[in-house]
């Protein structure tokens, strides 16, 4: 309801000359919306190591300080399903490829290689591990996968209403400029 | 008031479909022509080609957060795929597409690569401009003659210079007060606040250079409002710098927040959206235009209304293309066309060269909040006069310039798992960027024009409009000594690790088309008079950007408010004194 209050805001500042549109009251904060089952890019399987490898990014943490409550982690923010709908409807089909070759064997291969077994099979420092050396691979299809979600990782992760709410403090209408603030 | 409704008592009084005034196009020029011509008593139909956009509640993404966009505001690959053209545009992402002309909407031939940003709507472009307002000068208006190109501008600066101060007044234009014979100041709310490094430029600039100037760009944002911005419901600025998406306190200058609903509130207006001017009528026996013929968009049905006076704001091309699709008896060629320029002399702005730098210093200092504008470099070049010699001389006319700078926090995204999330949570401040970019007066000729296409048609069956427009060696010339001298002033100011550029971005992109129907002295040499009547049917006004006989380099904005209000103003004075 943050919208419609600050919406209220302003209509009080104009005196009451602005109509409340419709659509103030409707949004919610799932804004992703999926295509039917068959139609997505990934399948049940694929999201859910997508989940896995996204929160290996970046995962959940306790603050430094008392009284150490948790920071959510990727998995939590759901980045993995921008990731897919990033991947799906915004980058050229050739991405796509490269997602679901990753999920369905680049991943696996490299955490054979260095664990003995699949990567969801792994513990997070093993996990880590893996993606570490997904990143400085010499086979292109595992360093540019990784590249692909991690880059969509952070991203989905900074832009998210957690993240940008509560740690980067995004503010909507600052009303301000000062050009010269002290450091 | 007087009732001018004449055709009405004559011919059929009470009739739904005759007006006093008719306006095509409903954007900032068209909105202008609305306001002024209901507070003038005349009840003026409005005829805007798109949907109907009202101001805040058909602003859909207005108060979106970033992370409501399901795309954080990319577009999508079959959005980019289906529009090549307006995904070019640097203000078309998923929060705005509502406002944009999809390619397919509304085809054109492009005898040269042309890139065609529209916006139909209620409002036009004024939704999604870029809000910059800077009054032409006499250097600018003598530029034709002096220089000899194109033809001389039937007006000067006085004739307008009131005018300016009208539509200002209203609209709320920020600025300083810089005293620039080459910028005249206008009727400023207060202008916005620069940032040290900003400043630091502007000073350097000023200890070397006598005749070049930085300053605060002019830009229609209320920054404080006065009593007649909150008699239209308009609030001040909240820096937001999502304009494009449509502003909820009205804090930018548009036709949907301020123009439209002002001239609806007179009660003498009719808007009438999804509706597609094929033609205006002509009236041999009449011997003036009678009216417009419209398509409406979800009928296709054809429909006539009727007026005394008509103003044509369809945008530039836009403009043109009505004109050249009015064909008569008297006017084989198009309403007006007994010069045979019409579609003719088009010029736009140069936009290909840019700049980028760092600077090392002021590390002690960042940016806080946002600011909606930046500062901006008056021409500078061939001002005074036509240089003999040095590099100016090189070139007819100069350019103007955008200049900014910032200071960002980024993160080192090098690692993984916590380590990554640590340092995203702790980006560090970067050193300062500044960077520029050109605005070059481009060069009205015979050559660079809009014709109508013989064969190929739109959905409605509408001729469609062939654009044949394309830099010039001039053009190249400007972007060649933009870069050289901006070079300089950057390393006066110590800036380092200079980088230009020349994207060499096809016409159209600066979205200041201009001309085809320009103004002028002689009718055998242009289409309109110094009231921007056409000279050969006198009741028929053209206010848009399709009357600029030249370009200069300001953007073009609030000349066209400017000279549609003084356009409105000789009109009503025409019809009272039976001149029309």
């Amino acid at each position: 309801m943050q919208r419609r209050n600050a919406l209220k805001t302003v209509a009080a500042t104009l005196g009451g000359l602005l109509i409340l549109p419709a659509w103030a009251d409707r949004w919610t904060p799932q804004t992703v919306q999926f295509a039917p089952a068959g139609k997505r890019l990934l399948s049940a399987t694929e999201v859910d190591l997508l989940a896995e490898i996204t929160e290996t990014i970046i995962p959940a943490t306790k603050t430094a300080n008392p009284p150490k409550t948790e920071i959510p982690g990727a998995r939590a923010l759901r980045v993995h399903q921008f990731v897919e709908k990033m991947v799906a409807d915004c980058y050229d089909k050739a991405a796509g490829e490269l997602l679901r070759k990753g999920l369905n064997s680049g991943v696996d291969e490299m955490a054979q290689t260095v664990t003995g077994k699949p990567f969801l099979e792994g513990d997070a420092a093993q996990r880590l591990d893996v993606l570490k050396q997904l990143s400085t691979s010499t086979d292109a299809t595992q360093k540019n996968f990784l590249a692909l979600v991690k880059s969509l990782t952070i991203r989905g992760y900074m832009s998210s209403e957690y993240v940008m709410t509560n740690i980067t403090h995004y503010e909507m209408a600052p009303a301000r400029y000062n050009g010269c603030a002290k450091v | 008031m007087t009732n001018f409704n004449i055709d009405a008592v004559a011919q059929n009084t009470g009739t739904p479909d005759r007006f006093d005034a008719i306006v095509v196009g409903s954007g900032i020029s068209g909105g202008w022509a609305a306001k002024e011509l209901t507070g003038k008593g005349l009840r003026t139909l409005v005829l805007e080609r798109g949907r109907d956009v009202q101001h805040v509640t058909d602003y859909p993404t207005t108060m979106m957060q970033p992370w409501e966009f399901e795309h954080r505001n990319q577009l999508t690959r079959e959005v980019r795929e289906a529009n090549p053209i307006i995904s070019k545009c640097y203000a078309f992402y998923e929060g705005t597409e509502q406002f944009f002309v999809k390619d397919a909407e509304h085809p054109y031939v492009q005898a040269k690569p042309f890139d065609w940003i529209r916006g139909y709507q209620v409002g036009g472009k004024s939704l999604m401009w870029a809000r910059q307002t800077q009054r032409w000068s006499d250097f600018d208006f003598d530029g034709p003659a002096r220089d000899g190109f194109a033809v001389d501008w039937p007006i000067r600066y006085a004739d307008l210079a009131p005018w300016y101060s009208h539509v200002e007044k209203f609209a709320g234009i920020s600025g300083n007060k810089d005293g620039l014979a080459s910028l005249p100041d206008g009727e400023f709310l207060p202008p916005h606040d620069w940032n040290c490094v900003e400043k630091h430029f502007q000073q350097k600039i000023a200890g070397k250079y006598a005749d070049r100037h930085v300053i605060m760009g002019r830009a229609a944002h209320i920054t404080k409002p006065q009593p007649i911005h909150l008699e239209q419901g308009r609030a001040q600025c909240q820096h937001r710098t999502i304009c494009e998406r449509g502003c909820p306190y009205g804090g930018y200058f548009s036709s949907n927040s301020s123009t439209i609903p002002w001239a609806m509130r007179s009660g003498k207006m009719t808007l009438r959206p999804h509706s597609v001017v094929h033609s205006i009528i002509y009236d041999d026996a009449k011997r003036r235009a009678v009216g417009v013929r419209v398509i409406d968009a979800q009928t296709k049905e054809m429909q006539e209304f009727y007026a005394r006076v008509i103003f044509v704001n369809a945008a530039a091309l836009n403009t043109n293309l009505i004109l050249l699709n009015s064909t008569s008896n008297r006017f084989p060629n198009g309403l007006g066309n007994d010069s045979g320029t019409l579609g003719k002399y088009v010029a736009f702005h140069n936009y290909r060269g840019g700049i980028s730098a760092e600077f090392d210093g002021m590390l002690d200092v960042k940016t806080d909040g946002r600011r909606p504008n930046s500062p901006y470099i008056p021409r500078f070049r061939n001002l005074l006069k036509q240089e003999q010699s040095g590099p100016a001389s090189g070139f007819l006319r100069g350019y103007a310039a955008g200049f900014s700078a910032n200071r960002h926090a980024r993160a080192d995204q090098s690692g993984l798992g916590a380590d990554l999330k640590q340092s995203l949570f702790a980006p560090k401040l970067e050193g300062w960027r500044v960077g520029s970019h050109m605005m070059g007066e481009t060069l009205p000729k015979e050559t660079n024009f809009v014709a109508l296409d013989p064969n190929k048609k739109d959905p409605f069956g509408i001729p469609q409009l062939a654009i044949s427009v394309d830099y010039d060696e001039n053009d190249n010339k400007m972007v060649k000594d933009y870069q050289e001298q901006m070079t300089e002033m950057f390393t006066v100011a110590g800036f380092t690790n200079i980088r230009v550029r020349d994207d060499h971005r096809t016409p159209g992109l600066d979205i200041h088309e201009m001309g085809g129907v320009r103004m002028g002295r002689d009718p055998k040499t242009s289409m309109l008079n110094r009231m921007n009547q056409l000279h050969a049917c006198k009741n028929v006004f053209v206010t848009d950007g399709a009357c600029m006989t030249s370009t200069s380099t300001q953007n073009p904005s609030l000349t066209y408010m400017a000279l549609t209000a003084r356009a409105v103003d000789y009109a009503v004075k025409a019809i009272k004194n039976g001149w029309v």
